[in-house]
């Protein structure tokens, strides 16, 4: 072996042994646990059962609800939480002296857990807003923001929005600071409206910072665990248990079918690769082009 | 004249969202703590009033009632190992990653870059299963060494991307003058590595300060209880207490608040360098 390999090998050891152990070998077991029809009981690991878990998966309602139910959220969540990001990180940066003074408040929410967060938002949604709707009569407030799950869907979405917007921005405020003045001055000399300089030169600049974002925001979202465990727990019912949230109750609270549980986290993993993949592809060629 | 009004407008418009949007962002908090200070009764009466008389008595029954003080060492000794555990482990590959041009060594690097894209509760049961087996579970050290091969992959690619734009020539020149590659290591690459390890440190001890799954699936005893899993539990005991619970949850937020107080302009920065790259 040649010497420069040797000495890798001796710094990567630590790294490379923890990693494997503990992201590599459960990331493979989880391929073959799901051809097994193990139980948490099950000392053997259970046996070999080929694919049944991923065709009983194809009849599993509740699993395809909680997918759909999933899906709504991350089209909700990229959508709004780049938008909104973007808009406060644009505002921002046109103040001068109360900069920091907004980067902070907006910041503030990410540093939380959203375990707190939404404990914090469980009491807003159940007291502080059938408060406001008794006193000052907003009568939009006056509905079960957590047992109806027509409402608690945008329950969990303005948790999420709140937790998590502050990230985004921080991220397109770089960008815009990366974006040079002269360009800038010169547009605006040669009498471009700020409307225009916004779409035609700030726009493709930032292209690069829109692409992380929308990917950001897509691997985040479908991974949405703390946010519904801590609000809804899933429920009423299973009205808004996400996919994670179905993965863990099956594994860890229900009947502990881990094989089966496997079989779900093979196709969430499968789904978030796809779709993060087709959108890094898409948005980079677009990039490309504009 | 008209364009001054429209610029004008546009002006008190945005004002208004902005101050709109930081009401909406800081209230849950102010709120919290307000009625954190309150009696149940004056929470059920006058949710958004000053409290009549502060009770920090909800306070102190919280304190005295729960293992805060032992949960906050407990989750600040995890993130202090695993945190160290990450920043050692990643440094001594990301370098020497970068630095070797070999099969064996893009092979590696793909590896770990690959494993970024593994959801967490992709690998979540084969995890217990394996740390039930090596009898890591339960521990705060085991649970740090979970953190550290979950967390290292990423602290790897950010320190192999800072070390390709350093110069090579110091290294060599240490090299000429009788270092080992230890010694290299530590003495003269390490220092240079500086500003990526502070990145590399906020980005790990913010996201394993307010992780919750894996303490949850790996931790069963209270004493070895974080602050986020008595937090839940408390949460559980006291339903619809709402004095006691707000007066947790503030407790819980604290540290934190006093962190991002003290060193905000260094987490900015580390967020927005660690996504960047």
């Amino acid at each position: 072996m040649k010497n420069s390999n040797r000495i890798l090998l001796i710094f990567c050891l630590p790294a490379f042994l923890l990693y494997s152990t503990f992201v590599l070998y459960p990331a493979l077991g989880g391929f073959w646990y799901s051809l097994t029809n193990w139980n948490g009981l099950d000392p053997t690991y259970g046996d070999y059962v080929g694919f049944s878990n991923y065709k009983e998966l194809l009849g599993d309602e509740n699993f395809k609800q909680s997918l759909l139910f999933t899906s709504k959220y991350v089209i909700y969540m990229v959508i709004l939480q780049n938008i909104i990001a973007l808009l406060l990180a644009v505002i921002i940066e046109s103040f001068e002296k109360t900069k920091n003074v907004f980067r902070t408040i907006f910041f503030f929410p990410n540093m939380i857990s959203m375990i707190v967060g939404g404990f914090i938002w469980l009491f807003i949604f159940t007291r502080v807003f059938p408060y406001l709707a008794d006193t000052i009569g907003l009568m939009i407030l006056d509905e079960s923001w957590i047992g109806n799950p027509q409402y608690s869907f945008y329950s969990i979405l303005i948790l999420s929005l709140w937790g998590s917007v502050g990230y985004l921005m921080i991220i397109y405020i770089a960008a815009l600071q990366n974006i040079p003045k002269q360009l800038l001055e010169a547009a605006r000399i040669d009498g471009a409206s700020k409307l225009q300089i916004n779409w035609h030169i700030v726009r493709p600049l930032i292209a690069n910072s829109i692409t992380i974002g929308v990917f950001i925001a897509l691997s985040t979202s479908f991974k949405v665990f703390d946010q519904v465990y801590a609000l809804t727990g899933g429920g009423p019912g299973r009205a808004t248990q996400v996919v994670s949230l179905n993965i863990f109750s099956e594994a860890f609270a229900m009947q502990s079918r881990f094989g089966y549980a496997s079989a779900k986290a093979v196709v969430l993993f499968v789904l978030i690769l796809g779709i993060t993949l087709i959108q890094l592809l898409v948005m980079k060629r677009k990039e490309v082009e504009m | 004249m008209r364009a001054n009004i429209l610029a004008l407008i546009g002006k008190v418009v945005v004002i208004v969202f902005i101050i709109a949007a930081s009401i909406f962002t800081l209230s849950p908090i102010l709120l919290a703590v307000l009625n954190s200070l309150k009696t149940n009764g004056e929470i059920y009466t006058n949710i958004l009033s000053l409290p009549e008389k502060i009770q920090w008595n909800n306070y102190i029954d919280v304190f005295q009632k729960t293992n805060y003080l032992r949960s906050l060492l407990n989750t600040f000794l995890l993130v202090l190992m695993s945190v160290s555990g990450i920043v050692f482990a990643a440094s001594l590959a990301g370098y020497k990653l970068a630095r070797t041009k070999t099969k064996l060594s893009g092979l590696f690097f793909g590896l770990f870059v690959m494993s970024m894209l593994i959801p967490f509760h992709s690998i979540m049961i084969g995890l217990v299963r394996v740390t039930h087996d090596l009898h890591v579970q339960g521990s705060l050290w085991g649970l740090a060494i979970v953190y550290v091969g979950i967390g290292s992959p990423m602290a790897i690619f950010l320190y192999h991307g800072f070390t390709k734009n350093i110069p090579k020539e110091i290294e060599e020149a240490a090299l000429i003058d009788g270092c080992n590659e230890f010694q290299l290591y530590y003495k003269v690459v390490f220092p240079i590595l500086r500003p990526i390890t502070a990145t590399i440190v906020i980005l790990n001890a913010l996201w394993i300060w307010n992780d919750f799954l894996l303490p949850l699936l790996m931790i069963s005893d209270k004493n070895r209880y974080t602050l986020l899993l008595s937090t839940k539990m408390l949460f559980g005991q006291y339903t619809s207490d709402w004095s006691q619970i707000l007066a947790i949850l503030i407790m819980a937020l604290l540290p934190i608040v006093i962190v991002y107080i003290f060193l905000q302009k260094h987490i900015v920065k580390g967020i927005s360098d660690g996504a960047i790259k």
